[in-house]
Parts: structure tokens; C-alpha cells; sequence
């Protein structure tokens, strides 16, 4: 697209705000910059316009009037993606959604909720908490990301172990089509016929349309819980601990390890009761019915102990497992008392490679002279290294980028994937032909070109560029909002 | 046939593995004759084949058990039917994963011998599980009670390799239970009826296989206390694997033995504490007056009574002239098997139904005339098709979707299979175009004539 002139930016601003009104069109400089980069801050792009729309017709005109003028238009969230995912590539609009925040319908009976793209994630637990239910999915940013961003990154959390991650609690969404005309997507009942075009759509990474409604499940909160540390002196007992409690038939909701590095710089920032002399340390729940539940926590502890762990501990009441389960989110704030920067990897893997992949992040990052720190959903084999560095240190980005991308490439060796949560984006786009090969990112394209054959809906995402992928990779800073302590990263 | 096409397909799979005249009779749809059966052994014998139906504008019927054949609209022309059944191999199970991959051919009975072996399932129970093979499986979206908790095929399946019509072969997802890399062709595979492409290898997350099992029987006096109770369940702290409920002619044909009413098929799974627990809270939740017996099931009695539940579509009349597929909300479950009960009934005929009770899926089964087999002949194809139509209406006004998954040509020649696609038809059309331009894969069988 060949940049605007000043007259026709204006004449668009003009065209915009007669059909959202005034104030529900940024187009000034210095009002772009808070939209020009997500949670992965080193990517920035301008856009020409950021639109505020407040109804699935707003979207469509705005998307119709973007495709006649050729423009790129991206929607956006709250903006705490980690991939870049919803920058304005190429220039062109972003569609931000977060006036549309409504819980339009709650149907307790059928266990379902109507919601608006821009709702916050745990403003919707919120809304049905009263009534005993909430929503499952749960990323670490959920006070902050919306519940649309969920939709397009198919975001997951520390109990999708148990209960999957957004798509298996999506029944069916309202799409704004990237030519602008307004379809509704699955709906409220199951099975519905034809292709599961809102399973295609969930994690799409707004490159198939933007979602103006959305159809959530809601669950019945579980009667009870219960929160076991279990702690160890070598890294490989805590990851064989992880496939014991798999191997004697538990599904924990949740089962996070924390190492050494980050155990230390949690408990010097908050003080939560880790030790700190633990190579690491698992933060396992388990929940459902009360009956059967101390047997359960029992199976989990024996297998801890079994693996080697030198203690296992149950919190006995509600402050302690909320004091453990801070030392866990806040692991992110931690680092920044540790290090002026780190990036943060995003990559998961079989579960019983756990011992061999977590030695080679060891490995890889020393032999780049670097720290790492790892926090991660060893349930899932969902790995977050961080990689921690001083970008004053010269060179120390492109080492941080370098090492990333071996940690990727091992993950995609042993049989894992390349993201298990943040999406490819901008960020890995040109790390894709590790896990696919060129027929399979041939067929994507064409389920792209389906939904979006003029590739003005988000474009420059997920698809490797030309350039080699060596080159690919982006380092870290703390975004705004979560040196404000607004959110946490994963 | 053409003795040359023989020819070219005994060159990719080889002479052993084609059948042609006579021999295809086992693949006859509706009295629709396939050219040719093709067993191939790999993916890409499948992609050779299917590069060989595309430069002869061939059609191509993907065959897997062929329990669900009969689900979609009949084919005009079968053309090639390509088998899976040669591709039938366990690829890998590491159980410290809770994962598994296997080829698309590969029954589910055969599947879940090989995982339970090691203490773990695929939480999936359709019916006919036996014959009934991943690959189709997945095309078909089946399921069974269990999906109550655990869910269907989108929830299960991780990873997928499929062969495209020009041949390319294919992959989304991946060997790992959490991965949002690339768009999630997995879901769209699933119940697309082999449209899209032909599906060769799956991978799987599993569950544990839970200590104890349980089905409990619940028996009410009436459909509408049954759906009282089944919501009284899902509000209540229990946590049932299945909830199926049924009216008093599938209670019937479940049940000879009993007395006439609704019931309940409660399932209850997980450590033996959980669920001792769970049956000694059932009476209390059910409602005391509401519900007039209640039986608990394990073992042999109880394995038996889930399979003939899966076996109702084709046992609960001695002639069953139709089955429905109908999504509604859980709420309006016992209200629509009670109106379409007497639907069936103002139009002489008998029903009985089935539900997924919890997930609003019911499966409706009409059978022959309500005054038996007195008429000394088969029910009239237009009688059927005028209930099939009323039922529909029935649904659509509900909010629900309908879908003929069962009758004799006569009667799909009258009713649509398949809902009118509505708005999103666009969209799957293109998809449909952008993967199989030239239309050879199960072409008309599926949703809008795709």
C-alpha cells in the first residue's frame, strides 16, 4: 500500500468518525504509540488509524471501507499478546474491540455465555462467580487480556492440563468476515453440521476475520481443591516426578515446575516459602469432588517422593495455596529484580523429554553466556525459558535471539511444537518450517486464502518471509502494563 | 470397468489389492455400484491413487469400517472406493505422554486393546466401536455417552495427516497435547466426510483408564421427570461421565424385562471413593418420588447395557424406518423427545429417542406403523418422510439443527439430509474448493451439495 497523503487521511478520519462518532478515531502520532507493539515489545509498527467500534456493524463497515481502499486492518485486544500477533505490519487500521466489553447473556442452565470480543477474561469469571461457575481457561494475563484475544491466539493457562485451552470452550462466534459481511459460526448447540469452521477459527490469529460475539462454556467451579508443593534437589527427579503422577492415572488441573534461578529471584522480591536451595520445585493441583481427594493428593505426593523429592508439602488452607500460587505468577515480576531484561520462550514438548530438553536449554543458553530461568507448564510439557541479559551489553540481544532459536529447534527435534501459547505472529513466523513442511504451510494458505483472499486481514503473520530463518527471533521488555503490575506473562 | 483403469490401480497397490465387477459388492451404497475398491497400504499409495482419480475426474468414496457409510447424502456415482483398511498400524504409544498415533484404518476396538494394555484409553465411546475405524471416526464426528465429560473427536485429536485430492500430503497439530503453531486443520478434518481430504494418520491425547466404572441405571415414571432429574444432576457437586436419557420405547428395547417409563443412564468414573460417593449422593439429587428404581451396573451388565444404548438406532424396532440426529439445548431436551413423540404419533407412526442428555444431542428413531406390522407391508416412504419433515420443524423453531442420519433412498429422495447451510455455506464452499478443486473426494455427499 503506498503511504496516505495528509488530505486523504483525513478525508478517511472524517469518513470514520461520522460512522463511530468523534473520539473512536486516533490518527495523531503520539496518540499511535501506545497501539504500536503487543507484549513482545522489541516488534513496533505505526498504524494510520486506530478505530474503536462498538457493534459487529461498526466492524463491518470498517472492514469494507479498509478493503476499498486496500488497506491492511488488524483487530486488537487488550494487547498483551507475546508474538506480535496483532501489530499493524504493514501500516493500514487497527480495530481495537475493547469498547465492545459486554456480557451480552448468561444461560446457567445450559451452562453457556454470550460475550463481546473486548470482555477481560476474568471480568467474565466475575460476572457467573456469584451464581458458583466460571470460565476455565485462565492465562497468567487473564486480569488484562481480553476474552476476543483468547479467541485468536487459542490461549491456554496453567489448568488447561485438565481442562483444555480456549477452543474446548468455544461453541460458536459472530465473525465480521474479512470481506465485512457478518456470519454467525457454531451457536449454541453441539454438532452443529458442516465444517467446524469455529474450530478453524479459534487460534487463527485474527487472520480469518474478527469475532464480535462470542459463545463461551462455563463450568461449574470445582467443590474442592487441593495445592501440593513437592520439592527437589535435581532438576531430572522433579521432570521424572512429572510422568510418575501421568504413569499412576492422575490428571492434575495443574502441575507447574519452577527452578533454582527462579525460586530465588521470587522468593527475594515476595517471599513465598520455596526453598532456595531447591534445584526445583512442582506446584501441583488437583480438583473435583471432595470425596477421593486426599487419596489423591496422597498418590501425588508418594510418586513425588518416589521420584526423589526430598519434601512434599499440602497446603492446609486457602492463604498458603494462594501464597504458593503467587510465588508461581509472580515469577515474571521476579526476573526484573534479577535482570534488566529477559526474553521469554514459548515452546512445548512430549512430556517425557522433559529431563533431556530442559539439560539442553542449560546447555545452549551457557554456551551463549547466558542465565536462564524456567517457570513453566510441565504438565503439558509447555516450556517458558527465559533467557535473562543486559541489552546495554553489546551483542547480548543477538546472542538471546541465537539462543532462542536453538531452544526452538530442539523442542521441534524431539517431536514438540514451536508454541504452546503465544502464537507465531511476527515472532516465529520464519521458525515454522521447522515443524511443517512446505505442503502443509501450502495448505494453510489455501484455508487462508479461503477466509481472506485479498490478504488485507492481518497480513505478515504466521507465514515464514523470504529471509532466512536464522535471522528470525525478538528479544523482550517489560511491556507497560506489566511493569504497572497490571498482568502477568503466561 | 475399464480394464486399463484396473491396470493403473493394480500398478500402485498392486493386483491383490484391487477388486472390480462382482467382488465390489460388498461397497454397494444404495444400489450404487463403486468402479473399483483399492486397498492401499501407505500414504502414499493413497496420494497415488488419488492423483489417479484426478486426472480422470474419478469420484472418491474413502472407506473406513463402513459403520457410517450410510450417513451423508447416497453418492451419485461411488466411483473408486479407497479403502483404509490395510492402513491399520498402532504407530506409537508413549504412555508417559498420554499420547498415541495411529493409522487412519485402524479400528477403535483394536485401538483401545492396545492402550488399555498399558492402563489408558481413548476416552471416546461411539457405538460400533468394533468395526468402526479412527479415520472414519473422526470423518463422521462420532460419539458416544461419554462425551458428556469427556468430549468428541475436537477434543481429543492433537495431530492429523491427511492426503489432499492433487496428492500433496499434509500435517496440522502435532505429537503434543498443547500447540496453537498454524491453523487447526485437525478440527476442520473432523466431521468433514472425508470432503476435504483422505485421513491417513492421527495422534491422539489419552486419559488414564479410570479405577472404577459404573452405569447407573435411574428409572422415572415419565420423560419429563427424567429431564428434571438430568438437570438437577448438572447443577448438583457430581461429576458423571455420561447422562443419557431415554423414553419409554428405548427403555423398551433397553430393558424388556422392566416396567414401562423413562430413565436415566448415569455414568460414574474415577477412583472408587469418588464414585461410591457419587452413587450414595445419586437418590438424594434424583428426587426421591421422582424416580421409582435405580439399578448399579458394572462389569459384563454393564458393558452390555452401554452397547445396546450405541445399538438403539438400529434395535429399538424390529423395523426402524428412520433416524435423526437433532441438536438442541440440554434444557429442551425432554420437552422436544416428548413433542416428537407426538409428532410421530399424529402421523400413525411409532418413535423412540435417545439423548446425550447433558449435551443436547438426541437421536430420534422412528419405527413402523403404531398399529404394528398389520398393515402387511413396509410403512409408506411418504408417511416417514411427512414425520421426518414435522420433526425438523420441530427442531428449527427450538433453535436446534436436524440431520437424517439414517433411512432408505426412498425416503432421503424426499427429506434433505442435511439442514439448508445458511450463511456460513460461503466460506465452506471456498474451503471445499481450495483443497479439492476438481470435487473428486465424496463429491454431494456433504452440507449445501459439497
Amino acid at each position: 500500500m503506498p503511504p496516505l497523503t495528509d488530505a486523504r487521511k483525513q478525508t478517511l478520519r472524517r469518513e470514520m468518525e461520522a460512522l463511530l462518532g468523534k473520539g473512536a478515531v486516533l490518527s495523531d502520532p503520539e496518540e499511535l504509540l501506545v497501539y504500536e507493539s503487543d507484549g513482545l515489545t522489541l516488534f513496533r509498527a505505526l498504524a494510520d488509524f486506530v478505530v474503536f467500534p462498538q457493534s459487529a456493524e461498526d466492524v463491518s463497515a470498517l472492514v469494507k471501507l479498509a478493503q476499498r481502499e486496500e488497506m491492511p486492518f488488524v483487530a486488537r485486544g487488550a494487547g498483551t499478546g507475546l508474538s506480535g500477533g496483532c501489530l499493524p505490519a504493514e501500516g493500514g487500521l487497527v480495530i481495537s474491540l475493547m469498547r465492545m466489553n459486554r456480557v451480552l447473556e448468561v444461560d446457567y442452565a445450559n451452562q453457556l455465555a454470550v460475550v463481546e470480543p473486548g470482555l477481560v477474561n476474568l471480568h467474565l469469571s466475575w460476572a457467573v462467580g456469584p451464581q458458583g461457575f466460571y470460565y476455565a481457561p485462565d492465562p497468567s494475563s487473564q486480569q488484562a487480556c481480553t476474552i476476543g484475544g483468547n479467541i485468536a491466539n487459542n490461549s491456554g493457562g496453567p489448568h488447561t492440563l485438565k481442562y483444555g485451552v480456549t477452543t474446548n470452550h468455544v461453541l460458536g462466534l459472530e465473525v465480521v468476515l474479512p470481506d465485512g459481511e457478518v456470519i454467525w459460526i457454531g451457536g449454541k448447540t453441539r454438532d452443529p453440521q458442516g465444517y467446524d469452521l469455529t474450530g478453524l477459527f479459534v487460534g487463527s490469529e485474527g487472520t480469518f476475520g474478527i469475532a464480535t460475539k462470542i459463545i463461551v462454556r462455563i463450568m461449574k467451579k470445582p467443590p474442592a481443591v487441593k495445592t501440593v508443593l513437592a520439592v527437589f534437589d535435581v532438576v531430572d527427579q522433579a521432570s521424572a516426578a512429572v510422568s510418575a503422577i501421568i504413569g499412576r492415572g492422575l490428571v492434575p488441573a495443574a502441575m507447574e515446575m519452577i527452578d533454582q534461578l527462579t525460586i530465588g529471584a521470587v522468593e527475594d522480591a515476595f517471599g513465598c516459602g520455596y526453598p532456595r536451595d531447591a534445584a526445583a520445585a512442582l506446584l501441583i493441583e488437583v480438583d473435583g469432588l471432595a470425596a477421593g481427594m486426599d487419596e489423591q493428593a496422597e498418590r501425588i505426593s508418594q510418586a513425588c517422593r518416589e521420584a526423589g523429592a526430598r519434601e512434599v508439602r499440602v497446603a492446609r488452607d486457602a492463604a498458603e495455596r494462594d501464597l504458593l500460587w503467587k510465588g508461581r505468577k509472580s515469577a515474571f515480576g521476579a526476573y526484573g529484580h534479577i535482570s534488566p531484561a529477559y526474553m521469554v520462550m514459548d515452546g512445548v514438548i512430549p512430556r517425557t523429554k522433559l529431563p533431556y530438553v530442559l539439560g539442553r536449554v542449560n546447555e545452549i543458553a551457557a554456551a551463549h553466556g547466558l542465565r536462564v530461568g524456567n517457570v513453566f507448564h510441565a504438565g503439558d510439557g509447555n516450556l517458558h525459558p527465559n533467557l535473562l541479559y543486559d541489552p546495554r551489553e553489546p551483542g547480548a540481544e543477538a546472542r538471546v535471539v541465537a539462543a532462542g532459536g536453538e531452544i526452538l529447534k530442539v523442542c521441534a527435534e524431539v517431536g514438540g511444537s514451536i508454541s504452546g501459547e503465544h502464537g507465531i505472529g511476527l515472532e516465529k513466523a520464519d521458525y515454522m518450517p521447522l515443524i511443517f513442511s512446505e505442503a502443509d504451510l501450502d495448505c494453510m494458505r489455501r484455508l487462508r486464502h479461503a477466509f481472506n483472499p485479498t490478504g488485507l486481514c492481518n497480513p505478515g503473520k504466521i507465514f515464514p518471509s523470504r529471509k532466512a530463518c536464522g535471522e528470525a527471533g525478538i528479544a523482550y521488555r517489560p511491556h507497560p502494563i506489566e511493569e504497572k503490575g497490571l498482568a502477568q506473562r503466561f | 470397468m475399464d480394464p486399463d483403469l484396473t491396470r493403473r490401480l493394480a500398478a500402485i497397490v498392486g493386483p491383490r489389492h484391487v477388486l472390480t465387477g462382482i467382488e465390489c459388492s460388498p461397497y454397494v451404497l444404495e444400489g450404487r455400484t463403486p468402479e473399483a475398491v483399492a486397498f492401499p497400504a501407505t500414504k502414499e499409495e493413497v496420494a497415488a491413487l488419488l492423483v489417479l482419480a484426478g486426472e480422470d475426474g474419478l469420484p472418491v468414496t474413502p472407506w473406513g469400517g463402513g459403520t457410517r457409510m450410510s450417513v451423508g447424502v447416497t453418492p451419485a456415482r461411488p466411483g473408486l472406493v479407497l479403502s483404509l483398511k490395510r492402513l491399520d498400524r498402532l504407530l506409537e504409544h508413549e504412555p508417559g505422554d498420554l499420547t498415541a498415533t495411529a493409522e487412519a484404518g485402524l479400528t477403535l476396538g483394536a485401538f483401545q486393546e492396545a492402550l488399555g494394555r498399558r492402563g489408558q484409553w481413548l476416552s471416546l465411546d461411539p457405538p460400533n466401536a468394533r468395526q468402526g475405524t479412527l479415520g472414519g471416526i473422526l470423518a463422521s464426528n462420532a460419539s458416544g455417552p461419554r462425551r458428556h465429560l469427556y468430549g468428541t473427536m475436537r477434543d481429543l485429536l492433537i495431530g492429523l495427516t491427511m492426503v489432499l485430492a492433487d496428492g500433496s500430503v499434509v500435517r496440522g497439530g502435532g505429537k503434543v497435547v498443547k500447540n496453537v503453531a498454524g491453523y487447526d486443520l485437525p478440527k476442520l478434518a473432523i466431521g468433514s466426510f472425508g470432503t476435504l481430504g483422505v485421513l491417513v494418520e492421527a495422534t491422539f491425547k489419552l486419559r488414564p483408564r479410570p479405577d472404577t466404572d459404573r452405569l447407573v441405571l435411574a428409572r422415572f415414571e415419565r420423560v419429563k421427570d427424567a429431564g428434571a432429574a438430568a438437570r438437577a444432576l448438572m447443577t448438583s457437586d457430581l461429576l458423571p461421565s455420561a447422562l443419557d436419557l431415554v423414553d419409554p420405547e428405548a427403555l423398551r428395547a433397553l430393558d424388556p424385562g422392566g416396567r414401562e417409563g423413562a430413565a436415566l443412564l448415569i455414568g460414574l468414573d474415577g477412583l472408587s471413593e469418588q464414585v461410591e460417593w457419587q452413587c450414595a449422593e445419586l437418590p438424594r439429587i434424583l428426587g426421591a418420588g421422582a424416580s421409582v428404581a435405580t439399578r448399579v451396573l458394572d462389569g459384563a451388565e454393564r458393558d452390555a447395557l452401554w452397547q445396546a444404548a450405541g445399538a438403539l438406532p438400529r434395535a429399538a424396532f424390529a423395523e426402524v424406518t428412520a433416524v435423526m440426529k437433532w441438536g438442541v439445548l440440554p434444557s429442551q431436551v425432554a420437552e422436544m423427545v416428548e413433542s416428537g413423540g407426538d409428532v410421530a404419533r399424529r402421523h400413525g407412526l411409532t418413535a423412540a429417542f435417545s439423548a446425550h442428555a447433558g449435551m443436547g444431542i438426541v437421536t430420534a428413531i422412528l419405527g413402523g406403523g403404531v398399529l404394528g406390522s398389520g398393515g402387511g407391508g413396509a410403512v409408506a416412504a411418504t408417511a416417514v418422510a411427512s414425520a421426518l419433515g414435522d420433526w425438523r420443524a420441530l427442531v428449527h423453531a427450538a433453535g436446534g439443527h436436524a440431520m437424517l442420519e439414517w433411512a432408505p433412498l426412498a425416503v432421503k429422495e424426499r427429506v434433505p439430509v442435511w439442514d439448508p447451510p445458511g450463511a456460513p455455506h460461503r466460506i465452506m464452499a471456498r474451503l471445499k474448493a481450495e483443497l479439492d478443486p476438481r470435487g473428486i473426494l465424496n463429491p454431494g455427499r456433504f452440507v449445501g451439495g459439497i
